[in-house]
């Protein structure tokens, strides 16, 4: 398939584009639309983003960021992509915090949501990228079967209800019950 | 949702649609109800086959038991009837008899579940058909990623996820066999 440059879109471009309702991600300079998410998905995601928040604030250890913003996790093309929360180490978001726009670099934490129509092998990319830009670790949290999983560079660890997330070394002390996030 | 009884379908009935009607599709029944899944493509079926023959080689020369290709039915419950098809699937020696007298569905779920994943899939579909291989007794099922050419097996203890640099293990259920996760794309 011949893509060719000039339809490419920048990270700039993107920061400016009319609000029209809709989330948008760049996938190597291409626009990927988002349908608003549900009211169960955006409760689950909020629910992690507040408990995560309340932690980090309480303990100084840096920043969290709500569902819609975007991490410039490659440049030219340009690669942007926005976790449903995430989180920043305190130096980084600090060295960060008078860039203006998207933030310089991948979440030290990125938490997922699953919608029922996420296809597999999107998230499992999506994860990879993370990864593979920096995010120590990203939490996919899937809604239908109340597990999340939590991959690391070290591999993934899967959690039911009756487990509890862990901030491990990314987030550390911080923790919360799976089965929080759906109740 | 009230669903009436009288519109489920029993795996009998499942086995008994003719061929011609299944219409480029292949079906599973949840709790009853007939559900479309998808044709694979030629990709799909080259990577299932990779898997085929290389544990199925395994498999037969160690007798461990038989290793099925996908389209093949399992009855994890009955009334109503729940009955899903793995690509690639492998029961043990002492759960299989005659072949003769195994024409119908398999009775409960394999001990090994390898689903590779189409790019059109949902990762709640998946999910859901992984986790209810384990809640009905399969002790292991490998999600294989052409995508990302990776591969997550899963058990009891948990999941491993496995790159192209690593190789599935049979572990404690085809014990001894190892497959290279990059010969599944080869």
């Amino acid at each position: 398939m011949a893509t060719t440059n000039t339809k490419l879109m920048t990270a700039e471009e993107l920061l400016v584009m009319p609000d029209d309702g809709y989330r948008y991600e760049l996938v190597r300079g291409e626009l990927r639309k988002m349908a608003p998410a549900s009211h169960a998905h955006g409760r689950q995601a909020s629910r992690i983003g507040r408990r995560l928040g309340i932690f980090v604030e309480d303990n100084n250890l840096g920043e969290t960021y709500a569902a819609e913003t975007g991490f410039v996790l490659a440049r030219n093309p340009d690669h942007v992509l926005a976790p449903d929360a995430a989180f920043v180490r305190e130096e980084r978001a600090d060295d960060a915090r008078d860039v203006s726009g998207y933030f310089p670099g991948a979440p030290d934490l990125a938490v997922e949501v699953i919608s029922p129509s996420d296809r597999y092998i999107e998230v499992e990319e999506k994860v990879a990228e993370w990864l593979d830009a920096g995010t120590l670790m990203v939490i996919v949290v899937n809604p239908r079967n109340r597990t999340a999983q939590v991959h690391t560079a070290d591999g993934v660890i899967e959690l039911t209800e009756a487990d509890a997330l862990d901030g491990g070394d990314v987030v550390p002390g911080w923790t919360m019950p799976v089965a929080d996030i759906f109740s | 949702m009230t669903t009436t009884k009288t519109n489920l379908m029993t795996v009998d009935e499942l086995l008994a649609i003719p061929r011609e009607d299944y219409r480029g599709y292949r079906y599973e029944l949840l709790r009853g109800e007939l559900t479309k899944t998808i044709s694979a493509g030629f990709a799909h079926g080259a990577h299932a086959v990779n898997v085929i023959v290389n544990l199925g080689a395994y498999v037969a020369r160690h007798s461990l038991g038989r290793v099925v290709s996908a389209g093949t039915t399992f009855l994890l419950e009955t009334d109503p009837d729940h009955a899903r098809i793995p690509d690639v699937g492998f029961v043990r020696q002492e759960r299989v008899s005659s072949l003769d007298e195994m024409t119908g569905a398999f009775h409960r779920a394999p001990d090994l579940a390898i689903e590779v994943i189409s790019p059109t899939d949902s990762l709640t579909r998946v999910s859901a058909k992984t986790q209810d291989w384990l809640d009905h007794g399969a002790p292991m099922v490998i999600v294989v990623n052409p995508r990302n050419r990776t591969a997550q097996a899963h058990t009891a203890d948990g999941v491993i996820e496995l790159t192209e640099a690593d190789a599935l293990d049979g572990g404690d259920v085809v014990p001894g066999w190892t497959m290279s996760v990059a010969d599944i794309f080869s």
